[in-house]
């Protein structure tokens, strides 16, 4: 990023193919529509090109990316405000290297994880995304959410517990 | 309260991000304790959870699309370059030119102003030396119009329009007898005191005229207002005009004279009757 923001612009190329399937698996989670989590990645390295001046050596290109990511996202779902929380296809997310029988069951839970996940407030299911799906590291999302990794902590902590609570309600294995 | 520090690094050692130490003190508290352990098996349920599902890609047009965008930057980001580069040379040239010391920046200023000065006092002398019928021209209009703005505003309703004209005149030159016959009906005949002392201050440029002078002088007897007259009297007296004592002596001897008018009449007629 250092040689992208002292002007040659062309090796971002390079961490475009490093960075933007997990950018675009973020946005998914987060808005559940692919063809706006598309344009959200377009958008976040159309930023990146635009505001590279302002990178700090500091923090770690990803914590920056998806720092970009939020606000462009943020900037995106006020103009949606309740629109797609839930993703269009859930069998996107659904493995299909499994057993007939496994692959019916995982897919219906699979479908409940996804519910559950979408019916958190935003700010949870961000933190659990971040954490989960985007293997940021604590300091990372402290960096990216602007607070303290202790906080992440507890944040992450208590999304994992209301995301149980939620699955195992719609699992009908506890009063929601 | 070991419980909530125990139950907060949950998720971080089903990642498997604890270290070797932080891991072990874990487990062992899960081991001996029954609500952590079932807080454990929940959660793992649900982390586990997420682990069957696939990583969605994105459309291979994303990278395309990027990709175009990338390259119309740089075209444009070196297009820029280069227009940045042609200009350089011009400012240094421009630059060498200017004296770094400040000495020697005031010295050069001061040069400049001086050159600029003479040469254009050189070339307005030089133009006004040579007779140029467009100018000539030029300021007829501008005459015309002055005296046409002059004549319209002196014959306005309101006193305070005739009080601008009145103004006006000024920039009227003196030659304009049409200016200076409407200054005279102003002060024999306009309504407002204000305007016609106005007047009387306005025709001071054109008191050289005798015939002026004369009007004035026949105008003193039929003011109404002592200001008009003490203000003719004034303007009449200036040019030691000698027709002007016997008007004097007729307002003096009349008893309805306004005795202020009176004295300046008086004062008027000695320094006359002194010049002789």
């Amino acid at each position: 990023m250092q040689e992208v923001r002292s002007g040659n612009v062309g090796r971002l190329e390079l961490l475009f193919d490093r960075h933007h399937r997990p950018l675009f698996r973020y946005f998914l989670h987060l808005t559940g529509s692919r063809a706006l989590s598309e344009d959200l990645v377009q958008e976040v390295f159309f930023r990146i090109l635009k505001y590279r001046h302002t990178y700090q050596a500091d923090t770690t290109f990803r914590a920056w990316m998806y720092q970009i990511g939020r606000n462009a996202c943020m900037d995106q779902m006020g103009k949606r405000k309740g629109e797609v929380a839930m993703p269009e296809n859930l069998g996107e997310f659904s493995s299909a290297e499994m057993l007939p029988d496994r692959q019916v069951q995982n897919k219906q839970e699979t479908v409940l994880l996804h519910k559950a996940l979408a019916a958190m407030p935003a700010e949870k299911r961000e933190v659990l995304v971040m954490s989960r799906f985007m293997d940021l590291k604590y300091d990372e999302i402290a960096s990216i959410l602007k607070c303290e990794v202790g906080t992440v902590k507890v944040r992450v902590y208590r999304a994992m517990r209301e995301l149980g609570d939620r699955f195992f309600a719609l699992g009908g294995e506890r009063a929601s | 309260m070991i419980c909530d520090r125990i139950r907060e690094q949950i998720p971080e050692c089903l990642a498997g991000r604890l270290d070797a130490a932080a891991r072990e003190k874990v487990i062992d508290h899960v081991d001996g304790c029954s609500k952590c352990r079932a807080e454990m098996a929940e959660l793992g349920v649900v982390w586990r959870g997420f682990e069957s599902m696939s990583e969605p890609e994105p459309s291979p047009e994303v990278r395309v699309r990027f990709l175009e965008t990338l390259h119309a930057y740089q075209e444009g980001y070196q297009e820029a370059q280069r227009k940045q580069v042609y200009s350089v040379p011009v400012k240094s040239w421009w630059a060498s030119l200017w004296p770094s010391r400040p000495i020697w920046q005031a010295t050069f200023a001061a040069t400049l102003l001086l050159v600029g000065g003479l040469g254009g006092k050189y070339l307005v002398g030089g133009r006004a030396a040579q007779p140029n019928p467009e100018m000539a021209q030029l300021q007829s209009q501008i005459e015309n119009l002055r005296q046409l703005v002059t004549l319209s505003m002196l014959r306005e309703q309101s006193p305070s329009a005739r009080l601008r004209g009145v103004t006006y005149s000024y920039q009227v030159t003196q030659n304009d007898p049409q200016v200076e016959q409407e200054l005279l009906r102003t002060v024999n005949h306009d309504s407002n005191v204000n305007v016609r002392l106005s007047a009387v201050d306005a025709i001071t440029k054109f008191a050289q005229n005798p015939e002026v002078r004369q009007a004035l002088i026949d105008s003193i007897p039929v003011q109404d207002s002592p200001l008009v007259q003490v203000a003719i009297i004034d303007l009449v007296a200036q040019s030691n005009d000698k027709k002007l004592a016997p008007a004097l002596r007729k307002l003096i001897e009349q008893k309805e004279t306004n005795e202020a008018v009176k004295q300046r009449a008086e004062s008027a007629l000695k320094k006359l009757e002194a010049t002789r």
